[in-house]
Order: C-alpha cells, then structure tokens, then sequence
C-alpha cells in the first residue's frame, strides 16, 4: 500500500474535509520525522479549519515573486483578523504570513521563506487562484 | 435494446458545469462536446500545461499542480478540490490517468458530483481480469479458451489446467493489462518456471499475485466494440473497430468497421456485449475488446471509458460518442435504439505522435511550423499549433488524423492525401511511418494481425 503524502496540501484538504463531515477536533499526524497537525477553530465564523504545521513552503518561481503553493481562494489577511491589510512596502520575517489560500475548510499560509519587504499584492483578495499563480513581489533581504 | 427496467427520474443529474480532469486533444475534444451541449467547462492542468492555448477556450481554466502526472492530472484529491472550488457539477476523466480508477470514480461521486463514466463497481470488476471473464462467460460473450478462475498454486493442478486448454497457453496477471504481467508457454517443460516468474512479477507490479491461464492465440487480430449506455436500462452497440495495427500493444492506426467480418458473425457477439452491459448495471460508453482468429471472437478486456479512437466509430455511426457520454452521466435516457444506428461507409484514424519514426523515442520540443490537411471527409483531432511546446511529462501523442469516405479503398486513399498534407516541423514526428504503412500492401489488402506491424518494422530495420 503506498504511503500517504502529507506534503500534498490537496491530501491535507481532504483530510480536513473528512474531519469536518465526522466533527473530529482535530488530528495529528507524524511520518518521516514529520508532523503535520490539523486543528479546529470553531469560534473563528467560517474558517473552521487551519493548517498548523505543513511543509508547503510558497515557490518562489522567479526572482523577487511568490507563486501560490495550490490551487485556491486568495486571502490577503486571515478571515477571523478584523484589521485592513497593511500598506506595503511592508517588512516582514521569516516565517510570516503573506497571505492566505483558502480551499474549503482549510486556511493555507502563504509564508516568506526568508526576511525580507512585501512590496506588492499581485492576486485580488477573493481570486480563484492556482497552482503557481503569482501571487506577491517580495524582496528578500540578505 | 432495454431490459425494462427504468430506474426512476431521480436518476436525472442536472449539473452545469464540467471539471475536465485531463490534457491535450481529448480535453480539447471533451470541452468541445460540452459547450455544443452547453455545459460550462472548467479544465484543469499541470504547471507543464498552463501556457496551453486551449486552456482559453474553458470557462475556468486552473492550474492544481506540478507537470508530475502524479501530483497533478493523477492528484485525485486535488481535482475534487478543484471541482469544489469551482463548483463543479461533473467530472470528466477523458482517457489514461483517472479514467478507469474505481476509487477515483467512487470519491467524485462521495463529493457530491457526477462522475462521467461507470460506478466504481463496474470498474472494479473490469479491472479484475477473472470477474470480467465470469461476467463475460455469465452473459454469453465468447472468451479465450481456459477457465474463469484464478491459476492454484498446486502444480499438478496447473499442468492439468495446461493440458485440457492445449499448448501454447498464456498465464496472466489478474490484476494486469495493456500487455504487462503476461508470459507465453509453449510446451509443458516450461510451464513451472513460466508461472513462478510471472506470479512474482504480477506481485510486484500489480500488487497481488492472482494469474490466470489461457488459450495463446497465435495470429488474433484486435476487434473491438463499442457500447452506450444509459442508467434506465437502455443499451446500444454502435458499431466495430479493427486496432490490429499495434506496436508494443499501442495502437498506430484503427478503423471502422472492422474489414472482412460478416455482420451476422459479429452481430451476435455484439448483442452478447450489450448483455453484459445491462447485467452489470453498466452506463456510460465503453468498449469490449477481442482476438479475432480463424472467425472465432475472444473476448480480452473492457475499457470503462471513452478510448482514443473513438472517432472512427463517431465517422461510420453519425453519433458523437463524447456528447452521448455526457447526456448518459447527466441521466438522460439514450435517443437511439439499436435499429437506427448504421455503419455509413469507412473511417480510419492515424495516431500522431511525437516521436522519431525510426527509434520510436520521445521528441519533445517547439513546433514551428504546422499544416494540416482538410476538405470533405476529412477530420484532425489536435491541441497543438504552431509554436505549441510539447512538453517531456506526458503521452506522445499530439493529434489524430481521421478520415472517412465511402469504402475502405477510398477511405485508404483519402489518408494517403491527408498524410501528404500533413506537415509539422521542429520536432520528429510518427508521419513518415504512418505513410509508408498507408502505402502498403498487406494493410491496403486488411485483416493484417497484431503482429503485423512489429515484423514489418523488422523487416524495415533488417533491410
């Protein structure tokens, strides 16, 4: 039987689904000396479910862009965050949120993989986007 | 035919929109069908396949991963996020990657959409060469000689199985298909050894060790017959197909009707088919495939989706296969009764590939230049234009070339002429192949055998 790869966020999102439809609180998953932890949040009004620990780093696929790591709805802020999106240029660290792709009933940062200055926001908040679609201009800083 | 037994209006499944879950002319083909039928369409692709121009002509078109098969058009968790994404009412499988997945068909259908092909069940039991067999045998379709259960391991057992089919006999992997995890053994001194090899193999490849043995023909050709079904107990067959033309089991070149086969020596197995069909609660298109020798039909396998070359019968029937499919999925009982289907003239169809002619090696690379062929009876199935990138990842095919005329004579030479009109430039093509074989006389005269092509592709390479 071949293994199930967690590293797939499509896996990941029908995982949660399946929680979601069982009414599981969560899940925590270990392999490979990974892990991958599913938690719900269920005071936060239609984002029932968040990624909390998944190796999907966001692509950069060419200098100074950030392409979205899978197919989905973009989300420049989190949905329970009441404050506006900040004006850019905006510095940010490693390890920050970007920004958000939403699939159903997950919620999938889009982190920088390096320190660095968001410079532009690319994808329009709410946009169908896909795989590699870019979504930022980010200057990474050395 | 009907078998009476109409399952209810519920069956009626209206959705709109159709996720298209593949690439290249049959996505192309596929998206085509639903905007004559007008469905909205969302195509899915790979990284690999996101500059494809074709890709415009989608309602939705949406990358869901990288140019791997396997983490994009073969992601089955990825194409049911699309389709949730996109709010799908139906998925599309085309042909290859998910086509003939049972679980794949069943998780479309637990997401709430319809998927455009068979239960899960049905292709369960095709996939399962024995079940198929019984099902056949059960139905009344003519089987290779040798019996519809799986080979014992008792030795004594195996010769005795050997021995009552009579030599040579083929021992096959339950669980295999398109010419893997299959063994030929001539005589009884090599039969031990031949099952041992092939059961290990049918373990590793296919993941259960499950054989079957059976009658090795040593001339057959390929026939094949194609079905419609719906899900109200009404089923037609619309027509045969000769695919003998076959290098390394991949189909070069078919056509329709099968030449040189009576109608009352095909018709009835044909009825069989349909039989069968309506026994297992079958719906959508799908094609039963047979060796054909000495005027004996043996059933092979059924492919439980819409195949490559599915034009020709589309040519020589009047009906598109592809819409009926749809229509079939969305619960729409069929509006064809065997009676009115016809065969109308000849229908060939030349796979283009990317290929050397000669080493058969993949060509991948820009196309920069293009011409194809048209005029009355002429037909081109193809994603790709000039400047078009064909990409490493996938299939080498890049197009079908159809052509239909009166008879099979004319019909051979309205392809000499399309072939000649058919230039493509930037990388190696199956062209030159494809005319040398229109200009030869054993396939001009029919009836050649599966193994036709390889011996005269050793003869070439010998001279």
């Amino acid at each position: 039987m071949s293994r199930v790869d967690f590293s797939d966020p499509a896996v990941i999102a029908s995982l949660a689904a399946a929680l979601e439809a069982a009414g599981v609180d969560g899940i925590e998953v270990e392999q490979r000396g990974r892990k991958v932890r599913i938690v719900v949040e269920q005071e936060v009004p239609g984002t029932a479910w968040r990624v909390k620990a998944l190796h999907t780093p966001s692509r950069t696929v060419q200098p100074g862009k950030v392409a979205a790591p899978m197919a989905g709805v973009f989300c420049s802020d989190h949905p329970a965050s009441s404050a506006l999106s900040l004006a850019l240029p905006l510095e940010v660290a490693a390890g920050e949120p970007l920004g958000f792709i939403r699939i159903g009933p997950i919620l999938l940062p889009v982190k920088a993989e390096t320190p660095g200055v968001l410079t532009r926001r690319i994808a329009e908040d709410g946009a169908l986007v896909g795989y590699g679609d870019i979504l930022f201009e980010f200057e990474p800083r050395p | 035919m009907q078998n009476g037994q109409d399952s209810s209006a519920e069956q009626i499944h209206g959705f709109d929109t159709v996720l298209i879950a593949n690439r290249g002319e049959i996505a192309l083909r596929i998206l085509r069908a639903c905007k004559d039928l007008g469905l909205k369409t969302v195509m899915v692709c790979s990284q690999a396949d996101r500059q494809a121009s074709y890709g415009a002509l989608a309602d939705t078109f949406l990358c869901i991963g990288p140019a791997s098969a396997g983490k994009s058009y073969l992601n089955r968790d990825a194409i049911l996020l699309a389709g949730r994404l996109t709010g799908a009412g139906a998925v599309h499988p085309g042909y290859g990657f998910l086509s003939e997945n049972a679980a794949c068909s069943a998780a479309v259908e637990e997401a709430g959409m319809v998927f455009i092909g068979p239960t899960a069940e049905s292709i369960a039991i095709m996939g399962d060469k024995i079940a198929a067999k019984s099902a056949m045998i059960a139905a009344g379709v003519p089987c290779v000689p040798g019996p519809d259960s799986e080979l014992p391991d008792d030795h004594a057992a195996v010769e005795t199985i050997a021995l009552d089919i009579g030599y040579p006999v083929i021992v096959k992997a339950a669980g295999g298909g398109g010419g893997r995890g299959m063994r030929v053994v001539l005589d009884a001194g090599a039969l031990h050894e031949s099952v041992a090899v092939t059961r290990e193999e049918a373990r590793q490849a296919f993941g259960s060790p499950a054989l079957y043995m059976e009658k090795f023909l040593q001339h057959p050709r390929h026939i094949e017959i194609q079905v419609l079904c719906d899900v109200h107990g009404n089923a037609v067959w619309l027509g045969h197909r000769d695919c003998s033309m076959q290098r390394r089991h991949q189909k070069v070149i078919e056509e329709a009707p099968a030449p040189g086969i009576a109608p009352d020596v095909i018709g009835p197995v044909a009825e069989a088919c349909v039989r069968a069909c309506l026994q297992i609660g079958y719906r959508g298109v799908g094609t039963f495939e047979f060796l054909y020798e000495d005027g004996g039909f043996y059933f092979i396998e059924m492919n439980t989706r819409l195949q490559v070359e599915h034009p020709v019968t589309e040519m020589t029937s009047g009906i598109d296969i592809v819409q009926a499919q749809i229509k079939a999925a969305q619960g729409i009982p069929l509006d064809v009764v065997q009676a009115a289907v016809t065969v109308d003239g000849h229908a060939f169809e030349c796979r283009i590939n990317a290929e050397n002619p000669t080493t058969f090696l993949a060509s991948a690379g820009t196309i920069t230049a293009l011409t194809l062929p048209s005029g009355p009876g002429i037909r081109v199935d193809t994603h790709v234009h000039a400047g078009y990138r064909v990409s490493p990842y996938y299939d080498s095919l890049i197009g079908k070339l159809i052509v239909h005329a009166p008879s099979r004579a004319e019909a051979i030479v309205a392809m000499r002429t399309a072939l000649a009109g058919t230039e493509i430039e930037g990388i190696s093509t199956n062209l030159p192949l494809l005319r040398m074989l229109f200009d030869d006389e054993g396939f001009a005269a029919g009836g050649t055998d599966i193994h036709y092509l390889e011996k005269w592709l050793k003869r070439r390479s010998a001279s």
